[in-house]
Parts: structure tokens; sequence; C-alpha cells
């Protein structure tokens, strides 16, 4: 052992050898290694030697420098990515650094110029030529129509770009959304149909006309009206909609750990229900829906007397 | 008091008492309590017409009066408000629910004491039974004391009571417990209600013996029926000075139990409404009238109230009550375990479920589904912003935006503005909707009264429209009674009949159809009037 330390030592003054043994470290610590681990492992090495080979891997692009909550972190970059990046200038290195770093949410190439303090005719330049090897791609935000984000080439984009399940092409599709929101209504309303039919208690009649949203999501999948994977979570969006439309009712209930369809021991029921009111009065005479019911006085232009609505009420 | 109201009220007095009782009525409305002198002066109208016409409001119970205001001595001041003459509205729901409960005989009661605004007893009891037999086979008649019975009924479930006595003429003995039972009430402003006098609901031994008499035909002689007439004047019941008036609130009650039975009823089904009902109806003595729940229940009581023909068994009950208590609607809440579960019925919560749906149902009706869904949804979260309103009710952002804006430019949905900077920049700003239960409702009574103006006066119109043809088909029919009467030819009266052309007729029927539509459409509109009424009264009572 002694040995070994010896010849360490008696190397450490090749600048050569402080960058093999640093990315040996890096291997080791796949996480990322503090300035601290350097310095222990090599308690020798001047702070400037060790600064210089640093800086050197830094600028080879052979580290990566981060921060986090207690200091600077070395990091061994992707090996993938730094051959990726062969042939590309600092300033390209730069921007899909900066890219990578804003994950699947994407960035806008004018918080790129922000961050890289480069032209935007620059980074445009950059962009086509990162773009045209595959290397990013610009996905168009449901947010606003006209902003591009950029990421990198094998990502995922994140639900809140493309809207997830109820976006294509940017544009909200309340079609599929509407059918979606009938056949659940629908899937419930029968349900409730054969509960009430069944003939028992009431108790045990209103506890079977609850569907869990696993249920309803197995029922709309097995319908095959979506092309699209939905998600349990798109299902309950769905099933909420239905809840603001005052035909369904929802209650949570404790679930045993381990039951299909639970989240956090918790299982979402839903029925549906019937209104308690007819439509009221008001709104079967003409007045209750009439648009110029404001400007409608006796005697004006607008009058009962001479109104065209109440005339074709009449003669319905 | 808006400008809706007084007009709305302006139409109803029309209708039912003619030009005149309408402009005194309306200035009363609009002008305040004031003394005779004021009102001759500002009206213009003469001594005597208003004097008659108060005597018309005064007997309606629309119009009430106390001494002068600026002490003793000064002049009597008369004064009325909208909702004793918004009542006229409803006349034929009160009527209507008469005749449910009592049959016939409820009915013409009710019908009587309504047009006559207060009778005693006995004439009423000889009114309705002599209406009774004309309506009857020959040689058929109703008996006087059937119809006492009834009354008897009707007073006993408090849909009537005596007139309270008149402030001052009334005796001394009914004037202390009044004092005593609302000490709060000053004499002078607020005139005392009926409620507060001890026998209000007490039957006076009345002698009546005798049948219903038919109508006597014509030819029978003037004289005769005269000198009858005046005979049965002399005549004395024992209840003289005994005065009766419907007692509306407790209709007011009756309506509200009956929508919140049918609520229970829609929502979830005929056995749980019933078991309301059953709740209800035991409690409808015992409770308050703005109570905000009923007495509490032992569910052994109300199992033993039960109607015998619904055959529930006792643990199903439970089962049922158990239902109605988790439902969101919270219809019926437990008020504790012991006797195997007390429950209440939470009127008030009822009374606002029910106006939230009633104002939902506009907004579905009036801009579609999804504004209403957006609706809802704003009335369920709060506050929201219009991002979060496209997320949640799953609408495009275009649309709904489209939606938030004509819903908030009706009014129906408010918009919080919170800065997040003083300077109100739109930027450093929050948006939020809002949806206010209480204004809208308000809002919506407004334009429900405006509502019913503009169906009156339509209906006004159409009438006046066919004035002529009218009043000729009145005639001919007149002329064909006495045709008939007089034992006329067949062909005779087919040729009177004619008179009337085939699109004479067919005008007449349509207008018949068209009046009939108004008719049913106020009285849709007066059941949206009470329940968003009975709200808003609720939460005023909440309050104080």
């Amino acid at each position: 052992m002694a040995e070994v330390k010896v010849k360490k030592e008696a190397n450490l003054s090749d600048p050569a050898e402080v960058e093999n043994r640093i990315r040996e470290l890096c291997q080791q610590f796949p996480h990322g290694i503090t300035d601290q681990v350097i310095q222990n492992d090599m308690p020798h090495l001047e702070p400037q030697q060790r600064a210089m080979a640093i800086n050197k891997l830094l600028s080879l692009g052979q580290l990566d420098l981060l921060r986090n909550s207690t200091g600077l972190l070395y990091r061994m970059k992707d090996t993938q990515s730094t051959s990726k990046m062969k042939g590309s200038d600092n300033q390209e290195k730069l921007v899909y650094q900066i890219i990578e770093d804003a994950g699947n949410k994407g960035i806008w190439s004018r918080d790129i110029r922000f961050k890289s303090n480069l032209p935007l005719t620059e980074i445009n330049k950059i962009l086509k030529n990162l773009e045209s090897k595959k290397l990013i791609k610009a996905v168009k935000s449901v947010a606003a129509s006209k902003k591009k984000v950029y990421m990198l080439y094998n990502l995922q984009p994140d639900r809140s770009v493309t809207g997830g399940a109820w976006y294509s092409d940017q544009d909200f599709e309340s079609e599929f959304v509407e059918v979606l929101n009938q056949q659940c209504f629908k899937f419930l309303q029968s349900k409730a149909e054969v509960a009430r039919d069944s003939k028992q208690s009431p108790m045990v009649q209103r506890n079977s006309s609850f569907a869990t949203s696993h249920e309803v999501w197995k029922y709309i999948c097995e319908l095959g009206i979506s092309k699209v994977d939905l998600s349990m979570d798109d299902i309950e969006t769905i099933l909420n909609t239905l809840i603001y439309d005052g035909k369904v009712e929802m209650t949570v209930i404790a679930a045993k750990e381990g039951t299909v369809g639970s989240v956090d021991g918790q299982m979402k029921l839903y029925r549906g229900v019937n209104p308690i009111l007819q439509p009221t009065g008001l709104v079967r005479t003409p007045c209750g829906l009439c648009p110029v019911f404001d400007d409608c006085h006796e005697g004006g232009e607008i009058s009962p007397s001479n109104c065209i609505y109440m005339t074709e009420w009449l003669d319905f | 008091m808006t400008a809706q109201e007084v007009r709305l009220c302006g139409l109803l007095l029309r209708e039912h008492f003619g030009d005149v009782v309408e402009r005194v009525g309306t200035h009363l409305l609009k002008g305040g309590a004031q003394n005779l002198r004021t009102i001759i002066h500002e009206t213009g109208i003469s001594l005597d017409l208003i004097k008659k016409s108060l005597c018309v409001l005064v007997q309606h119970r629309i119009c009430t009066f106390s001494a002068g205001r600026k002490g003793p001595g000064s002049p009597t001041e008369y004064r009325t408000s909208c909702d004793h003459i918004l009542r006229i509205l409803r006349y034929p729901r009160y009527i209507y629910s008469a005749k449910t409960l009592y049959g016939d005989t409820g009915e013409l009661i009710i019908e009587e004491l309504l047009q006559r605004g207060e009778m005693t007893m006995s004439s009423i009891v000889k009114t309705v039974a002599d209406r009774l037999t004309q309506n009857m086979e020959e040689g058929r008649s109703m008996d006087y004391s059937e119809v006492s019975s009834a009354f008897s009924k009707l007073v006993e479930t408090h849909f009537l009571q005596r007139c309270p006595p008149v402030a001052g003429a009334g005796t001394k003995e009914s004037a202390t417990p009044a004092n005593t039972d609302k000490p709060a009430a000053p004499a002078n402003t607020a005139p005392p209600t009926a409620e507060s006098f001890p026998d209000c609901y007490k039957v006076p031994h009345v002698t009546l013996i005798g049948r219903g008499k038919r109508q006597l035909s014509p030819e029978d002689g003037e004289d005769q029926r005269n000198a009858k007439k005046a005979k049965m004047d002399i005549e004395t019941h024992g209840d003289e000075g005994i005065h009766w008036q419907v007692n509306f609130e407790r209709f007011h009650l009756h309506f509200r139990d009956q929508a919140i039975i049918s609520a229970v009823a829609n929502k979830l089904d005929q056995t749980s409404s019933e078991i309301v009902r059953t709740m209800l109806r035991m409690s409808e003595v015992t409770t308050p009238p703005t109570a905000t729940y009923t007495k509490p229940l032992s569910a052994n009581e109300i199992f033993r109230s039960l109607p015998t023909s619904y055959s529930i068994p006792r643990p199903i009950l439970d089962q049922y009550l158990t239902l109605l208590v988790d439902d969101p609607m919270e219809f019926v809440g437990k008020a504790g375990e012991s006797g195997g579960g007390m429950y209440v019925v939470n009127l008030h919560r009822a009374l606002a479920n029910l106006a939230r749906a009633t104002l939902e149902s506009v907004v579905q009706e009036r801009f579609g589904s999804r504004s209403a869904r957006i609706f809802r949804l704003l009335l369920r979260k709060r506050h929201l912003e219009q991002k979060q309103v496209e997320d949640f009710a799953m609408i495009p952002a275009k649309e709904a935006k489209d939606m938030l804006y004509t819903l908030l430019s009706q009014n129906l949905v408010q918009l919080q503005e919170i800065p997040k900077t003083p300077d109100y920049a739109p930027s450093r700003t929050f948006y939020l909707y809002t949806v206010n239960q209480l204004p809208t409702a308000r809002m919506l009574l407004q334009n429900c009264y405006k509502t019913v103006a503009n169906l009156i006066d339509r209906r006004l119109f159409e009438t006046k429209d066919s004035k002529r043809l009218l009043e000729k088909s009145q005639r001919i029919e007149a002329i064909l009674a006495s045709l008939q009467a007089s034992g006329a030819e067949p062909e005779q009266l087919t040729e009177v009949e004619e008179m009337i052309t085939a699109p004479e007729k067919q005008q007449l029927e349509t207008l018949r159809l068209h009046i009939n539509k108004l008719d049913s459409a106020e009285n849709q509109v007066d059941e949206t009037i009470f329940i968003l009424e009975s709200y808003v009264n609720s939460t005023a009572t909440a309050a104080s």
C-alpha cells in the first residue's frame, strides 16, 4: 500500500496524471465529487495545480460543473454526448448545455439568448445546426401557439408543453373531450340504473351505483374510442367535468393498500345523479331567454306588445 | 322596492281592483306612508274615490294604517308594501293547493276569502254551500255542517286565521297579550301580526243549520228574493265581529315543504321523499316559520308516523335516513344519536340548494350547458383565474373566454382584481372570477318581476286587440242563454250561433290559447319567484 502511495505522490507533479486521477474519482462517484474529495485524495497537490487540471478537463468538455446546496460539484460528462458534440465549437456546446438543462419542459430561444449572452442571429444559426444533426428538436407549445421551445431530440415533451392527451397539433380536441364526457356519463348512468332495478335494500342500491375511476378508465379503454393512451388522471379530469355539469357526484373512500385503482390508500367513487329541479319557470318563458331583455320597456321600440319572440312562442 | 316591482304591483292592482285603486296603490308604494290629505293633494283624485279605494286595499290587507308618526293626534297614515300586493300573483296557487288538500270545499272557501279579503265564518259557509249546491245535480244540496267542518280543518292546520282586532278599536284584553308577546315591536309603526293573538286559531261556536240554497231562477220574482235576503241578514249566528283571513305565511310554508319534497323525490327516490314529507308534517306545528331547521325528530318517532300504506321496515328506514344525511345536498341532517338517531330537515340549506339549482338552470337554458359548467365550477371552487377555468372545465381557451365574458356582462359572474403591486398594472394583477349566489339570486328575482309584468302586458294587449270580437261573442252567448231558457227552437239557436263566422271563431280560439299560455307562464314564473324570495328571506333571517 505504501508503495502505491509513494508512487502516486511521485507522479503528482505531472498534470496529466492529476487529470487521470480526477477522472478515475469521477467514475467512482457517478453522482459527482466535490472539491473536498479531490483534496482528500491528493492532499499534497497545490490548489493551483488542482485548479489548472480541473479547468483543462472542463474546457475539454470531459467534466461538468454543477452547483448544489453544499457547493460546487464535478461530474463526468456523458461520453455519449461528448461524442455527439464532436466537431462543435464552444458556442454550440454552450447552447446544447442550456437546452439540456431545460429538460423535457423545453426552452424558448429568447431565454437561450439571455442565458448564453450570444446574439440572436448566432443562436438561430446554432439551433438550426443542432437540429440538422438531430441533437435537439423544436416543439410547439400549447400555451402560446407561436412559441417554439427546444429540447433534446430523444426527450418526450412534458404535458404542460403538449397539453397531454387532449391536444393534437396544439389544438384542443374539444370534440374528443365531449365524446369521452358523454361516454363516461353513459357508463355511470347505466350503472345507476342497474342498481336501481336490482330491488335491493337502499344502502346496497346506492353503493352499487358507485363506480371507481379505475372501472371507468377500463371501460373507456375497452371501448377503444381513444387513439391515444389515456391515463387514470385523464379520466378523472373528464369525470370532474361531469361533476361540474351537475350530473355526477364524487366521494372518496379509504381503500385497502394494493386494491386496484387506489391511490395513496384512497379510492375515488363516482355515481350518476338526477338533477333536483326541472328547468325553472323563468326560462320557460321567452323573457327568460331574451337577448334584449334589458332594453325592453312598455311603449318603447322593444316592448312586450310587439315582441316577436313572444308572438312566435304564442303561435308555437 | 324596485321599479320592476312597482310596475308589476301596478299591473296587478289594475287587473283586480281597477284604475283608481291602481293609482292610489302605486302612489302609496312610491311615496311611502302618507295621510289622506297628501294622497288627495298629490294624486288629484276626489276624496270619495280615494276613501273607497283605501277601503278596498285595507279590506284585502294590502294597505295598513296607523296613527301618524308625529305623535298622538296627528292624522292617520296609510302605507302599503310590495310583498302584500305580489301575493295577488300567487292566488291561483293558493286556491289550487287548497283544492288538492281539502277538495272542492276547501278550494271554494279559499277562493271566496281571497276575493273578499275577510269574512265571517257564517257568511263563508253559506256562500260556499250555495255555490256547491248550484253545481250539484237537481234535488241535492250541500249541508252547512260539511262546509263548516272543512272550514274548521283549514283553521286547525292554520291555513286560515282570525283577523287581528283593529288597533284602537280592539278590546283591552286582546291588546295586552299582543304587547307582551311582541314587546320589541312598537305598536305605532308595525301593525300587530295575527299570530300574536292567543285565540287566532280558535273556531267560534257557530249555530248554522240548513243546506245550501240553489239560486232561484229569474222568473221567481225579485221582491221575493229580496225579502228572503233581508230575513237572512237579520239572523245571527253567534260569530259577528270575528272575521277570518287567509294565512299566507302558512301557505308559503306549505309551498316550501312541497318544493323540498319534490326536490328529494327528483334527486333520490319516492320513498325518501315520503320520509321527508313525514318529517316535515310532524314538525309543521312545532317549528317556527323562520327556523333554520326543524325540531329534531328521533328515528322512532318518524317510524311511527310514517303512513301505513308505506310499509317500510325499521332497518330500511334507518338506511334511508343515513342515505339522506349522506347526500351532498344535505336536505336532512343528523342532530344526535339518542332515540335511534335524531334527524332534522335543513330548511335553509334546502332553500339555498334549490335557489342554486334555479340559478344553474337559468344559466344552462340561456347560455348552454358549457356555460353552466363554468358557472357550477365557479360556484364550487369560489375563486378561479381564467386559465384555471379553462383547464378544469376542459373547454378550449377561446370559447371559455367568450363564455366567461358573456356571463360577466350579464352580471352572473363577478370579477375580483387582486394586484400584486399597488399600481394595478394588468400584468401584475390576478383576475379572479367568482359567483355570488345571493346578489345573483336577487338580480334574477328582479328579472322574474319584469318577466311577469311583461306577460301581463302582453295579455292585456292581446285582449285589447280583439276586444270587439270578445264583446260580440259575449253578446251572442247571452242571447243564446236567454233563448235556451225561453225554450226556443233549435233552428233559431243555430241561426244565432252562426252570427260568429268561422274565421272569427278561429281567432277566438287562438286568443284563448294565447291567454291560457300566458296565464300558465305567469304561474310558472311565480314558482321561480317563490323559491328565490324564500331563499333571499331565509338569508335575511339567518343574518339577523
